[in-house]
């Protein structure tokens, strides 16, 4: 129940750089890093650990099935996008992992969801908790009216985390890209910041308790195509030390920055989940490829 | 151009008539009661104030000096900028406002609270406080339960020492003095203004400080305290050589001068930059200044109005001229204080629960329902309540502070809970789910993001209950409250009168045409001033919450 | 990090930890408290009432004088100082004090709410509905002055021979201080009255005055009802006008007779501050008597707030 899942998906080196990464160097190193600790010797293919394994989840909105049977597997350190029409469930699913359908009155999550192992869904495991490890960043900016620096401390004050506050602001700001047009201004308020800026605050704010598992509900789809483009290139970035998951709607976007994409269409269910260039250049689902050329959804 | 044979020349008109007479007749309804309660207005104020005694040369000194430059200056800074000339009417307003304050916490110093009692307590209190919010810095190496442990003993030992009321029924005997005992046995004591100062001036200067941080930096911040701290000890020594006793100047420094002061610098210098609206505040306060100094030297005689200050710093009289609404007026200060202390906190804690706990369940429905019900029983049924459970059946003594307040506060509750919900509800939900998305349990996320957006909603409802409050005579009636008392009380189980207590008792059990005509009107028109005080407040705060909610 | 460290850290139970379990236990009791005060009064006025009735004294364990509960509810006197506790004689006067004020704020209140919701512009209501909700803060004991020394003497110019307290000065401005409560809720149906509505009647080629009461009106109709009942029950609990204005003898008057309205009677809240403020001669039965009006009272109240409760959840679930 609880033991380690080893990893069915592999990733060829291109399929990492494959985003565009600016400095192949890092890149380079990175998986360097990587190898030594999970190369399969036999094969040579590197491993990613798989951290999220979802196993047959069902949702339901009272009587309404917004999810249904989704079995998948995510693997560390890497993005994952999903995407699919409006009102297919890959929101509903991103707050699965983390159980804020929990705040939801009306909704029931059935199967099982592990974390590194361990059933989210299981009845000893405390929601805030969980939480704490699995950092979200919403679809409209939402900085908090405090100070820069106390949106970004925010988690670790609620988690009673000790350390130098000012060097983890410092560090979450320029991992969010942030840093060099707020250094200045720590003290004003988050909300007087840009849209693209507030995102990025809220980014900051997500990684700065470092949790495990990075969840983006359509981050930039409030932004401007500027702002956009910068939050795509910090995803990239973030994925060398998070595991990100990504909704989006925008097929683009999803093909531009993820390395797995999960397709899901109308009634909740997820059609097909594969390797994003797979899922671009040569789906096996025809539903998935009259989706992905734009002719339905 | 088609020129067709059916070609309509003319739509006709269809007839407004009845459409207008009606609009005009609902507008009439719609003012009828305005204008009515209008008319009543002029005639009480009319009485209370005795405008027609005044000399006229009184009133054109007055027209010269004040009404016209106010005139003039006043239009004059709104054609060169509306928000300059709202800052400084909201300036004028502020110290009028704040001026009634520092009467009622002057006559809370001077007449109930001894100096040297408030001092004690204020350092008994400020010193664990100061302890608990020096281990909430270290909250992440202190556990929560031993940090809550800690701040409660300090606060404790500090208020009641060792061992304290739950050691003296058993008979052991008092080891520890409280703090506070401590200092009132100090064989040497500070004169009074002294102590006063220290109290006022520490709160001012703290209130000041931690405002100019917000506006500028924590270092100007800490500046002003220290000035503001320093003004109001100042004053002390300064205010006789102007006729004033040294404990009313450190009150009026540290209620009306400091808040008026800070607001004056934010609007005028800081960022905002509206240094006319300043100089329309100066020309009001200014003309108000030099109008009185000319009618008292040119000999002009203002109105005999009956709200003069023997009305009110007297106590009742069998006669209606030298009847005075002063242990009333304390009273009323004292219910509000129990009242406001009791309903606050209560009334958040139930809207808190109602919104962010409770579970959609029958339970909660009901409590629901039962809270609106509440809202509707009337008052005397209150005040048959605080009759019925606190004085018969807990035996507490008939017209205390203590049952006045409680029964008050029971009476509010309901509409301080209706409104904080109102209040939480708009809080925007992204902001909820901002903070459980972080990981913050439900405390946390009403203690640093629900309870800081909804604050300015929950006190402007909690101002206007308050006000429902204070006009509140028939519970008062029902507890028993006396219709006359000639002192003010000085504790929680003191007997009470109110504002509204006075003016009935006067209106009824002393009607005769002096009172009608005298005490009754002044009465009146002191109790609408205060009301008039707290509900602009309240409105001031709503536009202010509106506009940046 | 091994998997036996995540278990213990995902298994930490935040919502138990004290500090949770503090704050929410705090909040419950906050909320709780209502109930109990609910609680408080029905049963304090329900015991206190029964001691008062010779039926249910022996219950309670009271002896001495105590009244029929027959008398109370059919009796037309109310007289202490001779032991008669008719409350009909009170029961009249409120509704007479309610019958009044309806008159005046029912109209007028209704006036007021077309007039804001269809008629008024944008900065005509920001300055309106601040003004009437004043009429609603004025202290009522300020009213029952007014009433006293301005509007009866004002209307016995009118008519000479009204009383120095009557009812009709009582329920004007009972009135006035009810018509904000008519017009606010009465004004928030009409303004729920959906858009589409309005539209469908001027495409009709109907005018705004059409409109406003031949379709607003009536598709807001439960919601103007349901706030003439709050409004009414809110007269008859009103308590410090009447006493004031309508004076502190007991007289068993005609509601539908408008002569009655000019001279002077004791309505229940009324009653209640006498028997307070006044010697109690009665001793302990005064005392109890009051109890029970206090009852009456509370039943009536309830049973109309309820009523308008119901009624406004009708209108509620029409869109």
């Amino acid at each position: 129940m609880s033991q380690q899942n080893t990893d069915e998906q592999t990733t060829s080196e291109q399929d990492a750089g494959d985003g565009g990464s600016p400095d192949p160097t890092d890149d380079e190193m990175l998986i360097q890093t990587d190898v030594s600790e999970s190369v399969d010797e036999t094969s040579g293919t590197r491993r990613r650990e798989t951290v999220v394994r979802a196993e047959h989840v069902d949702v339901w909105y009272d009587d309404n099935q917004a999810l249904s049977d989704i079995t998948m597997e995510i693997p560390e350190q890497s993005v994952t996008a999903m995407v699919g029409p409006s009102g297919c469930g890959k929101s509903t699913f991103l707050r699965c992992i983390n159980r804020m359908n929990d705040l939801i009155d009306s909704a029931r999550v059935e199967g099982d969801l592990y974390l590194r192992g361990k059933n989210v869904y299981d009845d000893d495991v405390d929601p805030v908790a969980l939480r704490r490890r699995v950092g979200m960043v919403f679809q409209k900016p939402n900085p908090f009216p405090k100070s820069i620096y106390d949106n970004v401390t925010y988690g670790l004050e609620i988690q009673d985390k000790g350390g130098d506050y000012d060097e983890i602001v410092e560090r979450s700001l320029k991992r969010a890209a942030l840093w060099d047009e707020v250094n200045d201004q720590l003290d004003e308020s988050g909300l007087e910041l840009s849209g693209g800026q507030q995102q990025r605050l809220c980014i900051a704010r997500a990684i700065a308790p470092d949790p495990e598992v990075l969840l983006m509900d359509e981050p930039a789809s409030a932004l401007d195509p500027v702002a956009t483009s910068q939050i795509e290139d910090l995803i990239e970035e973030l994925a060398r030390d998070y595991t990100v998951v990504i909704v989006t709607h925008n097929m683009q976007q999803a093909a531009r920055i993820s390395d797995q994409t999960a397709v899901f269409l109308t009634g909740g269910e997820l059609v097909e989940f594969d390797d994003t260039q797979k899922i671009f250049e040569n789906p096996e689902s025809q539903r998935v490829e009259d989706y992905i050329t734009g002719k339905f959804g | 151009m088609a020129t067709g044979s059916s070609q309509i020349e003319d739509f006709g008109q269809v007839s407004r008539t009845v459409g207008t007479i009606f609009r005009y007749l609902i507008l009439a309804a719609t003012l009828f009661g305005i204008v009515v309660l209008a008319a009543l207005l002029v005639y009480v104020a009319n009485d209370a104030l005795q405008p027609a005694t005044a000399d006229p040369g009184w009133y054109l000194t007055f027209f010269l000096t004040l009404v016209a430059p106010t005139a003039l200056v006043g239009w004059a800074v709104h054609r060169r900028g509306p928000a300059a000339f709202t800052f400084g009417s909201f300036l004028v307003g502020l110290l009028v406002v704040s001026l009634m304050f520092s009467g009622g916490v002057g006559l809370l110093v001077v007449d109930v609270v001894p100096p040297l009692v408030g001092f004690s307590f204020a350092i008994a209190i400020a010193v664990p406080t100061a302890i608990s919010v020096f281990l909430t810095r270290y909250s992440h190496r202190i556990g929560f339960t031993s940090r809550l442990s800690a701040t409660a003993f300090v606060f404790y030992l500090s208020l009641f020492g060792l061992p304290g009321p739950i050691g003296s029924p058993i008979g052991v005997p008092q080891v520890v003095p409280s703090l506070a005992r401590a200092i009132q046995s100090i064989p040497v004591i500070p004169v009074d203004w002294m102590m006063v100062g220290t109290v006022l001036g520490g709160i001012g200067g703290a209130v000041v400080g931690s405002y100019v941080a917000g506006v500028r930096d924590a270092r100007t911040g800490l500046v002003a305290g220290g000035l503001a701290f320093a003004a109001t000890l100042v004053s002390a020594v300064v205010g006789p050589f102007v006729g004033l006793n040294p404990v009313p100047s450190t009150v009026l420094t540290a209620v009306t001068v400091l808040p008026t002061a800070t607001y004056a610098w934010r609007g005028a210098f800081t960022e905002e930059r509206r240094p006319a609206g300043l100089g329309f505040a100066a020309v009001v306060v200014g003309g108000a200044l030099v109008g009185a100094a000319a009618t008292s030297t040119l000999g002009f005689a203002g109105p005999q109005s009956w709200v003069d200050w023997q009305f009110l710093t007297s106590a009742h009289s069998g006669s209606a001229e030298n009847a005075g609404l002063y242990p009333a007026i304390g009273g009323s200060i004292l219910l509000m204080a129990t009242v406001a202390a009791l309903s606050f906190p209560i009334g958040v804690g139930a809207a808190v629960y109602l919104e962010e706990y409770a579970p959609d369940n029958r339970l909660t429905r009901f409590v629901d329902v039962n809270i609106s019900n509440l809202a509707g029983v009337p008052s005397v049924v209150y005040g048959l309540l605080g009759l019925g459970v606190f004085v018969t059946y807990l035996g507490q003594a008939a017209g205390t502070v203590i049952v006045g307040g409680a029964t008050l506060a029971l009476l509010i509750l309901p509409i301080v809970i209706i409104s904080s919900r109102e209040a939480i509800r708009s809080v925007p939900s992204n902001m909820r789910q901002a903070s459980y998305g972080m990981g913050a349990t439900r405390w946390q996320t009403v203690k640093n993001v629900i309870l800081p957006e909804a604050f300015p909603g929950i006190l402007t409802g909690t101002i206007l209950a308050l006000g429902r409050a204070i006009g509140e005579t028939a519970p008062l009636i029902m507890i028993a409250a006396p219709n006359v008392v000639f002192s003010l009380p000085t504790a929680l189980e003191s007997k009470v009168s109110a504002m509204p207590l006075q003016v009935y008792a006067w209106s009824s059990l002393f009607a005769s045409e002096d009172f009608y005509t005298k005490a009754v009107p002044a009465g009146v028109v002191v109790l609408l001033a205060v009301l008039l005080a707290m509900n602009s407040i309240a409105i001031v705060l709503r536009n202010r919450f509106e506009r940046t909610g | 990090m091994s998997t036996d460290e995540l278990e213990a850290d995902l298994t930490r139970q935040t919502e138990n930890s004290p500090r949770e379990l503090l704050t929410r236990t705090f909040f419950f009791l906050c909320a709780g408290l209502s109930i109990v005060t609910t609680i408080s009064i029905v049963v304090l006025l329900v015991t206190e009432a029964a001691k008062f009735f010779t039926i249910t004294a022996p219950l309670m364990g009271v002896t001495g004088p105590t009244a029929s509960i027959v008398d109370f509810l059919t009796g037309t006197t109310w007289q202490i100082n001779s032991q008669e506790f008719g409350v009909l004689a009170l029961v009249t006067s409120t509704l007479m004090i309610t019958i009044g004020s309806a008159v005046i704020a029912i109209p007028l209140g209704v006036a007021t709410a077309i007039y804001l919701s269809e008629y008024a512009s944008t900065q005509a209501r920001s300055v309106l509905k601040p003004a009437l909700e004043i009429l609603a803060g004025v202290p009522t004991v300020v009213y029952g002055f007014f009433a006293l020394i301005y509007i009866t003497p004002a209307l016995g110019t009118v008519i000479p021979q009204i009383g120095t307290f009557n009812m009709l000065s009582a329920s004007i401005v009972v009135g006035i201080m009810i018509i904000p409560m008519v017009a606010s809720i009465s004004e928030d149906a009409m303004s729920a009255v959906p858009d589409e509505l309005r539209q469908a009647g001027y495409g009709m080629g109907a005018t705004k005055f059409d409109v406003a009461t031949g379709v607003v009106v009536p598709a807001s109709l439960s919601g103007i009802f349901s706030s003439f009942i709050l409004a009414l029950s809110r007269a008859i609990g009103e308590t410090m006008a009447v006493t004031i204005a309508a004076g502190s003898r007991a007289q068993f008057l005609n509601p539908l007779n408008p002569a009655s309205y000019l001279e002077g009677a004791l309505p229940m809240t009324a009653a209640m501050v006498q028997l307070l403020t006044g010697d109690i001669t009665g001793g302990g039965l005064a005392y109890r008597s009051l109890f029970a009006i206090g009852l009456v009272l509370f039943v009536i109240t309830l049973v109309m707030n309820i009523i308008s409760d119901f009624v406004a959840q009708r209108y509620r679930e029409e869109y």
